[in-house]
């Protein structure tokens, strides 16, 4: 069943360039999209875990020196792969459902670049070649881009250009530092360059090779949106159709661990490596948090959180122990779900009131009770309320802070997270329970079934997670044992 | 009172940020916190100086802890200098490349 390995990324791939080759023919598009919607969530679920390599080169035994060289671009599926890629694909569909049930004429191009960014993130999950890593980061990037250009949003188009401009000083640099890598260990594999690294065959204190780490480092505080990256971030979350902004925030974690992960296997000898992670990731909490509370836009109040929340997948990676990475992991698992349920959630209140200012809205509680409690219920898994899966992820990183002799970063997350209530607190007493304003005129239109079904999913994973968070820690505990 | 009337001028400048839209309870709790969060979470962080040298994570706290008291409210400037303009991103983006290059290659032991 090895072969399905490279199916999540051809399928995802070839179904973006079909639409967009056929968008005018409007039915067979819909028809054809929901199909393969429905598939992406359902290959990773039914693939064994192993290895893929493309052109059937497997690895060679060098006699001489005894180690193995991997000359094929190669996929590696694991439990961490598994539940990510399943994840993504989940919401993809749940995106795609919703997006084809709101239009009558669907858009080619769109579903395009919706499938495009999914195939992108799920070759960086699974890929063990860095340049190929690479290149699906630029894909993805592009796709971003117009995702958020694609919007009905005001500004939306200055806003992906903004996110444009700034990817051409972030993909670049993180080329060069490949570039050295490249230089320094003669290989594009991570595996090979890690066990050159390792092995002590490249020396760290070079100053190419940590050259190679400030570039590629700078490369993923733009995939990741953490500081100085946060504001264009958050601005593309807010300008992005609702829907669109629930997948390209997941489309942002994801990118953000996997690159992550591979700077980790290669840079982890380095003490300054965790050292640095950790201090972005502080920083990303204190400015999301603290600008989310500043915020009227509710859109980018939410966008303003989620890069509050990277902050916390940074931290426990950072903190560099098994328990504290699986903790980090495991929260970017609850990110991706509970963001998306309150981008969608919240894109209904839009939809019912084209109105995004919370000063402007109040009484709404009458109005949509269903979609209410659904966005509490996702605030306060945000939040870290139990029993919901925000809380169980947060419990492990403070707790793994504490173990690895750092209560100020456990009080830390403690206070981020009482003010993420605050934050959420506000927003949903401006928008639902204080008296409607005279002059708000809410449509007395249903909120569309498709909206509140996904809600209703993701609202299902939050609370099993949280009731049952092994199911998903045992796995990622498990990987993680064998990167360190 | 001149503490009050102190606090009374800070709220009355958050009033520049909701501008031109009015300025509701909520609002101000929301920015009032955030300038809570800001000052509290800094120094916690300086706190962990601690693993460096406990001496200079008393001395950074300390005085950050007074430069932000009596800098207060931070947030209206901390905002504008997070907004939208493509010319701050951009320069914060190359400050912070230059930054990481710098410590990376200069860095010396602490590296």
């Amino acid at each position: 069943m090895n072969e399905l390995i490279p199916l999540m990324v051809i399928v995802p791939l070839m179904a973006a360039l079909l639409i967009s080759a056929f968008s005018r023919f409007n039915t067979v598009t819909k028809i054809f999209a929901f199909v393969v919607a429905i598939c992406l969530p359902i290959i990773p679920i039914a693939s064994n875990y192993g290895l893929h390599y493309f052109g059937g080169y497997e690895p060679m035994l060098d006699n001489v020196t005894n180690v193995m060289f991997h000359p094929a671009i190669t996929y590696s599926f694991t439990f961490l792969q598994q539940i990510f890629i399943a994840m993504v694909g989940l919401l993809t569909f749940l995106v795609i459902f919703i997006y084809l049930t709101e239009y009558k004429e669907v858009s080619g191009p769109y579903l395009f670049l919706l499938f495009l960014g999914t195939a992108a993130v799920t070759a960086m999950l699974l890929t063990d070649d860095i340049f190929h890593m690479f290149v699906f980061f630029e894909i993805l990037a592009l796709a971003q881009v117009g995702i958020v250009a694609a919007s009905s949003i005001s500004y939306s188009n200055e806003m992906a250009l903004k996110y444009m401009i700034l990817g051409s000083i972030g993909s670049p640099m993180m080329l060069l530092g490949i570039g050295f890598l490249l230089a320094m260990t003669g290989s594009v594999n991570i595996t090979d360059i890690a066990a050159a690294v390792h092995n002590g065959l490249v020396d760290i204190t070079s100053p190419v090779f940590l050259m190679s780490l400030a570039l590629i480092f700078f490369g993923w505080l733009y995939a990741s949106g953490l500081p100085p990256f946060h504001t264009i971030k958050s601005g593309i979350y807010s300008k992005a159709e609702p829907h669109g902004a629930a997948l390209l925030q997941s489309f942002t974690v994801i990118s953000m661990i996997s690159i992550v992960l591979v700077m980790f296997r290669i840079y982890s000898t380095l003490p300054i490596f965790e050292v640095l992670i950790v201090f972005f990731s502080i920083l990303a909490m204190i400015l999301g948090v603290s600008l989310a509370l500043t915020q009227t836009d509710f859109r980018r109040m939410i966008g303003f959180l989620a890069v509050g929340e990277l902050g916390f997948i940074g931290l426990g990676i950072g903190l560099g122990t098994q328990y504290s990475i699986t903790a980090g992991l495991f929260q970017a698992l609850n990110e991706i779900t509970i963001t998306a349920l309150l981008f969608i959630g919240f894109g209904a209140i839009v939809n019912a009131t084209n109105e995004v200012d919370t000063r402007k809205l109040g009484g709404l509680l009458a109005y949509h009770p269903k979609v209410s409690i659904m966005l509490l219920i996702g605030g306060l898994a945000m939040a870290g309320v139990p029993p919901l899966s925000g809380f169980q992820s947060k419990l492990m990183l403070v707790q793994a802070s504490l173990s690895c002799g750092y209560p100020e970063i456990s009080i830390l997350a403690i206070v981020v997270s009482i003010a993420t209530f605050v934050v959420f607190v506000k927003t949903y007493y401006s928008m639902f329970l204080k008296p409607k304003p005279e002059d708000l005129d809410v449509e007395h239109k249903e909120v569309p079934r498709a909206m509140i079904f996904a809600m209703g999913i993701l609202l299902i994973i939050v609370i099993a997670f949280g009731v049952y968070p092994d199911v998903v820690t045992d796995g990622i505990a498990n990987f993680v044992g064998g990167i360190l | 009172m001149k503490l009050y009337d102190q606090i009374f001028d800070i709220v009355k400048q958050f009033k520049k940020l909701f501008a031109p839209g009015p300025v509701t309870n909520a609002d101000v709790s929301g920015i009032v916190t955030a300038e809570i969060f800001l000052i509290v979470s800094l120094v916690l962080s300086a706190i962990l100086l601690r693993h460096v040298s406990v001496l200079l994570a008393g001395l950074v706290t300390l005085i950050l802890t007074i430069v932000l008291i009596s800098n207060i409210p931070l947030i209206p400037k901390f905002k504008i200098e997070q907004d939208d303009s493509l010319e701050k991103m951009l320069f914060y983006a190359i400050v912070t490349l230059a930054i990481l290059g710098v410590f990376l290659y200069w860095g010396g032991n602490l590296v």
